[in-house]
């Protein structure tokens, strides 16, 4: 290609190429670039514990089923919003999230502090068949999931995924993962210390779909949405007064 | 290895962002407007109405 | 197709091609236990389907004409069978996805039919499928007609439209497996998004090396708007999905942005990709297209280099108003909302260019159909311009965020301003092409033209509705100070605008149906035109001032 460089119009062509990418880039770069240095002003969480084995393929299956299309996880600083759904949502809560799931649209709920509002129970059979636990729902049934093995063979490896992006999973944790995953929807076997040992004492352990025979797709989207908002309480904590929708009528 | 704060950052993004835009938008403007480019834009303008249908080679 | 070919070429692609083939086979095996396996076999039988023809073809008689002398236009003509396929599909799933939220039992028992799969495959099926290869096609033609140079590639154009398809391919059926990024219209899994960028290279490299052939110093602005396109959504698309997969035989990946970063930079992608790839490329069409059919030169030709300079700059920072209220810093937002409201500029000179070149043809506009088409795109992209800007403004970004509202928005753009300029420019483009007299049916045009305004204010009026009635139910409080609805109060509301939702995009792609119908039968059945126009030698160029 260097004959691309010679001609005189051919250069008036690379030049116009130049042209449009540091009039495009400029953009980006002046917004985008001090956000490699938020860090320094994102909010404090040292009790910020990160997605067990399960709760991280609940995850990938939430990311795997486009739900992001109809429910945001993203709490505005909303008078309304907050209460509706909970305390506003803060920098840090994202912090491990990959992709983040802020979603742009709410067919359905914000599902940011959905954890712990319902029971295992009741997300299940929702999951199952939406209008059976709220006529009106459009929501589409997931009953496939709790038909179908979660596949745990490969936690590992997504724990070693992330930990190369530098989430703080240590080596035990990947080491342990499949047997955590197992742990976590199974109460009473012996892999269920495991978890609470790595994870932290207040990591949920259940039977989350009600059956304690196999692990399911099931289990691991229940035990996803149980944990949403709770891996840490840094928004209970600190968070300013809310903003007034600007033209509300109260 | 020289550290950049975001507040260094941010200041630098919100000053020189501004004055790059001014500093590209003259260019432009400039551009536009330089008489001797008259010409070209107007052949430019009337050229594609011409119903020749095939390359100059 | 393969006539054209040299043998050395024709040798370069079935190289090509049993590469691919090659890599199919490899994706299959080492993923053989995910999704990344079926992914390989479909790569597999996409590029055997496409050897076939080259192997047959192979011992043809080789081209003895001068090929530069003629203008390359195989490569666009399946270019527009292949968006008006696209268009078809994508529009049909957007009308299912639409019917579901009415009717939720409106699928099977099945992973693959929900709402959640079926939706990506509709914006990825209109926006790369239909417009992609719209942009690909018309880019193809405009910037050899106005650089009057042949495309500098025999064989680069049928990489770049068929890489590009197979791009479209593996994230469609990605979606119904279960692959996706989860990361709005860049759902595609990483493997991908690497043939993309090959993809995108070569198209870069194939568009410069033609404006690089023209005679004239100057470059006409359409060309401007294109390369533009090419080279931002290279950009966007790069930094935007950087990821690390899981493993080589893994589909899932994991993004290198974190958290806040990730929406940071996912909307400076998802805006952008409204601004470059919705945008631009289609202007680009319109500043072609439109005084071709109208027979009349651009009203300014300045005020066209100064928008596209306004739109290029202005874009880039007003991806943060898709996150107002959020964990994002504030002054990010601001910044955000100050550029949308500029970004009105040059938007409306651009519109208001098109409009005041079709002054004192207004006639025209009355009886031709295609006109039309062009003369609403420009009209609802001053629409929705203007939307867009008032929207990125905080205090309506908290009413409308979240809501219908913002789908509202987005397909007063996408049905109205980018189908529509589509449209009119293929009608331009197809008799022209295939040299027929004209179009098969004006009145199929004509019947074309209606249903797709019908469907697009019927779709537009049934999204402000219920977008604002759901933005008010969310933060309305009774006397005593509680929020006077429940989240499901609001979604009992939505129903008949779902409703009269889908009915609108069904009308749009009837529109399209008829319009598939029409190029049929203009290749078909109408008679070759006259000769006269090609035989005219062609005249020297003025090599510059």
């Amino acid at each position: 290609m260097p004959e691309l460089f010679h001609r005189k119009l051919e250069r008036s062509a690379i030049g116009f190429v130049l042209a449009i990418i540091a009039a495009a880039s400029v953009g980006g770069i002046v917004e985008i670039a001090p956000l490699f240095t938020i860090d320094e002003t994102v909010e404090e969480a040292p009790d910020m514990r990160v997605y067990t084995p399960l709760e991280l393929a609940g995850r990938n299956i939430y990311v795997r089923e486009g739900c992001y299309a109809c429910h945001s996880q993203m709490i505005r600083t909303l008078r309304d919003e907050v209460e509706r759904y909970g305390p506003y949502s803060l920098a840090v809560e994202s912090q491990f999230d990959r992709p983040m799931l802020w979603g742009s649209k709410r067919t359905g709920p914000d599902l940011a502090r959905v954890g712990g509002k319902y029971s295992d129970f009741w997300h299940v059979a929702h999951l199952i068949n939406p209008r059976d636990v709220v006529p009106e729902s459009n929501m589409p049934a997931y009953a496939f999931l709790a038909r179908t093995e979660l596949r745990t063979s490969d936690l590992g490896q997504h724990l070693a995924a992330q930990q190369a992006l530098g989430v703080p999973y240590t080596d035990e944790m990947i080491a342990n993962a499949p047997r955590d995953a197992y742990g976590q929807a199974f109460p009473d076997s012996e892999a269920a210390s495991g978890v609470t040992e790595r994870y932290g004492e207040a990591t949920s352990v259940s039977a989350f779909d009600g059956v304690a025979t196999r692990l399911t797709e099931m289990d691991a989207l229940v035990a996803y949405l149980q944990v949403l908002g709770r891996l840490t309480d840094a928004a209970f904590r600190d968070t300013a007064a809310t903003e007034q929708a600007p033209d509300a009528e109260d | 290895m020289f550290e950049i704060s975001h507040e260094t950052l941010v200041a630098f993004a919100k000053s020189w962002g501004l004055f790059y835009l001014m500093g590209f938008f003259l260019c432009v403007v400039a551009y536009a407007f330089w008489p001797s480019n008259r010409k070209r834009f107007d052949r430019a303008k009337t050229s594609i109405l011409d119903r020749e249908d095939k390359p100059w080679k | 197709m393969i006539r054209q070919l040299t043998s050395s070429e024709r040798q370069f692609a079935a190289a090509i091609l049993l590469l691919a083939a090659g890599v199919g086979l490899a994706m299959a095996a080492t993923g053989r236990h995910d999704p990344l396996g079926v992914h390989g076999v479909i790569v597999l039988l996409f590029s055997g389907t496409l050897l076939y023809p080259v192997l047959t073809g192979f011992y043809e008689p080789e081209p003895k004409e001068d090929r530069e002398a003629s203008y390359y236009d195989d490569p666009i003509k399946v270019g527009i069978v292949l968006t008006m396929a696209w268009a078809v599909f994508g529009m049909f799933m957007g009308v299912w996805v639409a019917a579901q939220l009415a009717w939720p039992d409106l699928a099977f028992d099945a992973a693959w039919s929900t709402f959640g799969r079926l939706r990506p495959t509709h914006t990825s099926g209109v926006i790369f499928g239909f417009g992609g290869n719209a942009l690909i096609a018309t880019s193809f033609h405009v910037v050899q007609r106005t650089s009057r140079a042949r495309l500098a590639g025999q064989f680069s154009p049928w990489f770049v439209l068929f890489g590009f398809n197979l791009f479209c391919v593996l994230a469609v059926s990605g979606y119904l497996l279960g692959v996706t990024q989860s990361k709005e219209y860049a759902e595609a899994e990483w493997y991908a998004d690497i043939w993309l960028v090959i993809v995108w290279v070569t198209y870069f490299v194939l568009f410069l090396r033609t404006i690089a052939r023209r005679r004239e110093p100057h470059i006409y602005v359409a060309n401007w708007y294109f390369m533009a396109f090419i080279v931002v959504v290279a950009i966007l698309h790069i930094v935007n999905n950087l990821a690390v997969p899981v493993s080589w035989g893994h589909a899932k990946s994991y993004t290198i942005w974190p958290g806040v970063q990730d929406a940071m930079v996912q909307w400076w992608y998802g805006h952008n990709a409204v601004a470059f790839f919705l945008t631009a490329g289609f202007l680009g069409m319109l500043y072609y297209y439109l005084p071709v059919r109208a027979q009349r030169p651009i009203f300014s030709y300045r005020l066209s280099i100064l928008s596209f300079w306004g739109i290029t700059f202005f874009y880039m920072w007003a991806g943060s108003h898709h996150l107002h209220y959020t964990a994002l810093p504030h002054w990010v937002q601001t910044l955000g909302m100050t550029f949308s409201v500029m970004l009105l500029v040059p938007s409306w000179a651009s519109a208001g260019n098109a409009l005041l070149t079709l002054n004192g043809a207004w006639h025209r506009v009355r009886d031709d159909a295609t006109l039309r088409f062009m003369m609403a795109a420009a009209v609802f992209y001053g629409l929705s311009t203007f939307e867009g800007s008032f929207m990125a403004i905080r205090p309506v970004n908290a009413l409308s965020h979240y809501t219908d509202w913002t789908v509202g928005h987005v397909h007063a753009g996408a049905l109205g301003w980018v189908a529509l300029i589509t449209f009119g420019s293929l009608y331009t483009l197809v008799p022209t092409l295939w040299n027929r007299e004209r179009m098969y049916s004006a009145r199929l045009v004509e019947v074309h033209f209606w249903l797709a305004i019908a469907g697009t204010l019927i779709y537009v009026f049934a999204m402000w509705n219920s977008g604002i009635i759901q933005g008010l139910m969310w933060r309305t409080y009774t006397e005593d100070g509680a929020l006077a609805y429940s989240f499901v109060d609001s979604l009992v509301a939505m129903y008949p605008y779902y409703i009269a939702r889908a009915f609108g995009g069904f009308l749009f792609l009837i529109g399209a149906v008829v319009c598939c119908y029409n190029i049929w039968m203009t290749v078909r059945s109408v008679p070759l035109a006259k000769r006269r126009e090609r035989d005219v030698p062609a005249a020297v160029a003025v090599p510059g001032e």
